[in-house]
């Protein structure tokens, strides 16, 4: 298991068009990719769980992956949200 | 006595208990299924999905053609959600697991994420909301021939909610509700047309349903605007003596005989304007000559969304049926801002202005696969029974022409697949705006009868506003002048007129209407019973004499007394049969 803290900061928060992006790219990996925010686990494949989440901007979140390619998923998913996912 | 006073939406009065209906608590069947069904659950449950995500896309591309990214992105989030494909992971694996129906299944995965949501402190309401409108779609569609939406009155009851759709309200007038009681709702709105069609007395704006609710037994007085929470046995006797009255109306509306003519036997034709093909069941055809104004996009409102083909084909189908050879006017989908909302269903979007007026047969051209689904439900339907079709908010010759090419395009399709369709049918134009004003005689001559709807007429040639003396905007010389042309014109090409619309409703109105020649009206069915009687204790010959001075009266508050006054004089002189 590895997992690694990371702070989000789009300037809306992980909203949908974030969210979406996480979610393809987690999606890439064969580990199960977990998103912690204030104590609640959701699946990172899944839209639902991070949407429902809410996740403000400057929110600290933990990454999470359990797997064989654990270490690449979490080192890419936590580079993608510091490049606030590829926007703005 | 103790009463709450609120708004009438429909007449009527009901004595009764009441029944609390929450139109977001959707009645969960909690029932396991057999093994071999799982498949097929899920099965069932993949369907659901894949019509509210093509549902969806279609409203989605409505509003970026006609509105822009921004509204569309919207949608975004509920489309994200039924794609999710956790979503369907978790729903199966209770189904499978746990044998739980899919209902349910669904239910207690959407509900573990709506409790995440309360937990969180940056709460955010468009989520919530997104959430609420996925469960409704899904269920919606996952229970099209069940009963999970219907609310279960177990005696008859005067229904009590926060709000009711048009398709709860047929379900309980269906299990024999005595009347209805919401807290939001108003009197232009669908159900409210609907709850007048069943007679179902209906007062809204009732703030405080609680108190309403803590009673055994209420009158739902609607003709007064009140309810009664505490009937004494002196009043009860009162109440009792009206509820029966109200019934006895009821009976004589539905035992009574056609009218076709006036009473020194000029031939006129009453007919019904209708939206849902429910509203059939209150009418007995005997005794209407036909529907004048079939309002398809109603269709569309109970649905909320565009009924696929076969559906529109059903409802045109039953529609011709049920009139047993009466003529059926189908006026294709006019959609005006509210309608569109409405049918959207989405609550993101109730709260946003920025819809444009698109409305009528140009909406339609400018949606090709919208017009063409609904013109060959109609061709299918067609050879049931007397059907029509009418075109509303023309505004130019192309609109009609358009639309011949697109039925002669479908004819051609429906031959080839060896699929029945009437080839002849009349074809109406609406006569409502100030551009088709300008072209009556190319109209006329490409069409087969015209329909004035006066309400959009009215609005377009002199605006909402009215004269501060008088109660409508149509007591104006302009308008009846408007008309005075539309007759002529339609004359010389000997094409029928008929008028729809609020002024076919009022008495004084419909005087001046017939005293240019109007020979045909269509209303709604709250007055239907009310006009014809009008109509048979009249003599038309008579308002002969009012035509030249209504075409010359300038001023709209004289001209409202010159009806006024010719009706109560000339009309009412007569001695009633």
């Amino acid at each position: 298991m590895e997992k690694k803290e990371v702070t989000i900061t789009n300037r809306h928060g992980l909203h949908t068009r974030p969210a979406t992006t996480l979610v393809k790219n987690a999606s890439g990996f064969k580990s199960d990719v977990n998103l912690i925010y204030k104590g609640i686990r959701v699946n990172a494949k899944s839209i639902l769980g991070l949407l429902v989440l809410a996740i403000e901007p400057g929110a600290k979140v933990t990454i999470e992956a359990n797997g064989q390619d654990e270490r690449e998923a979490v080192e890419q998913l936590v580079a993608l949200a510091k490049n606030k996912f590829d926007m703005e | 006595m103790k009463t709450i006073k609120g708004v009438k939406i429909s007449p009527g009065i009901a004595i009764g208990p009441t029944f609390y209906f929450k139109r977001d608590q959707f009645p969960i069947p909690e029932n396991r299924i057999k093994v071999s069904d799982v498949e097929s659950e899920i099965a069932r449950f993949q369907q659901a999905i894949s019509k509210a995500t093509v549902e969806l896309t279609q409203v989605r591309k409505l509003v970026l053609e006609h509105l822009d990214e921004d509204h569309a992105k919207m949608i975004d989030g509920q489309l994200l959600i039924l794609r999710d494909s956790e979503l369907i992971n978790l729903v199966s694996q209770y189904v499978r697991q746990e044998n739980q129906n899919v209902v349910w299944a669904f239910f207690e995965v959407l509900s573990s994420y709506e409790k995440i949501l309360q937990g969180t402190d940056g709460y955010q309401k468009d989520r919530a909301v997104d959430l609420r409108d996925v469960k409704r779609r899904v269920i919606f569609h996952l229970s099209v021939d069940d009963a999970y939406l219907t609310p279960n009155l177990k005696e008859p009851a005067i229904y009590v909610c926060d709000r009711i759709s048009p398709s709860d309200l047929i379900h309980i007038k269906d299990q024999g509700a005595l009347g209805i009681i919401s807290q939001i709702g108003g009197m232009d709105s669908h159900v409210g047309i609907l709850a007048r069609a069943f007679r179902l007395p209906y007062i809204s704006s009732i703030a405080n349903l609680e108190e309403v609710l803590a009673c055994p037994e209420i009158v739902l007085d609607a003709d007064n605007e009140e309810i009664v929470l505490n009937l004494s046995d002196e009043n009860r006797k009162i109440y009792d003596e009206r509820a029966r009255q109200h019934e006895l109306l009821n009976q004589k509306l539905l035992t009574a005989r056609l009218v076709s003519s006036s009473c020194d036997g000029v031939p006129f034709r009453v007919l019904l304007n209708i939206g849902f093909v429910q509203e059939l069941k209150t009418i007995r055809p005997q005794s209407v000559p036909g529907i004048g104004l079939f309002r398809t996009e109603f269709l569309c409102i109970e649905r909320n969304a565009i009924p696929n083909e076969e559906e529109q084909f059903v409802a045109y189908r039953d529609t011709l049926q049920a009139m047993k050879g009466h003529p059926v006017t189908f006026r294709t989908f006019d959609f005006g801002r509210d309608k569109l909302i409405a049918m959207m269903d989405l609550e993101v979007m109730h709260r946003d202005v920025a819809f444009e007026e698109w409305g009528g047969i140009r909406f339609c051209l400018d949606n090709p696969e919208i017009l063409h689904t609904q013109l060959r439900a109609f061709l299918r339907a067609s050879i049931y029974g007397q059907a029509r079709l009418m075109l509303p908010m023309v505004t130019r010759v192309e609109d009609v022409l358009e639309v011949k090419k697109m039925l002669e395009i479908i004819k051609r399709d429906l031959k080839k697949e060896g699929i029945k369709y009437r080839d002849r049918f009349p074809l109406g134009v609406m006569i409502e705006t100030k551009l088709a004003l300008e072209i009556l005689e190319p109209l006329a001559g490409m069409s087969d009868f015209f329909s004035v709807g006066t309400n959009d007429l009215a609005l377009y040639l002199i605006g909402s506003k009215r004269d501060e003396n008088l109660a409508k905007n149509y007591y104006h010389p302009v308008i009846f002048r408007a008309i005075h042309k539309i007759v002529q014109a339609a004359g010389r090409f000997s094409l029928p007129v008929t008028v729809c619309g609020e002024m076919a409703s009022d008495p004084f109105a419909l005087v001046g209407l017939i005293a240019l020649g109007i020979r045909s009206v269509s209303v709604n069915y709250s007055v239907f019973h009310a006009i014809s009687d009008e109509i048979r204790n009249i003599r038309i010959l008579e308002t002969k004499s009012l035509t030249e001075r209504l075409l010359q009266e300038e001023n709209a508050v004289k001209l409202y007394k010159l009806l006024r006054d010719f009706y109560k004089n000339q009309m009412c002189a007569i001695p009633r049969k």
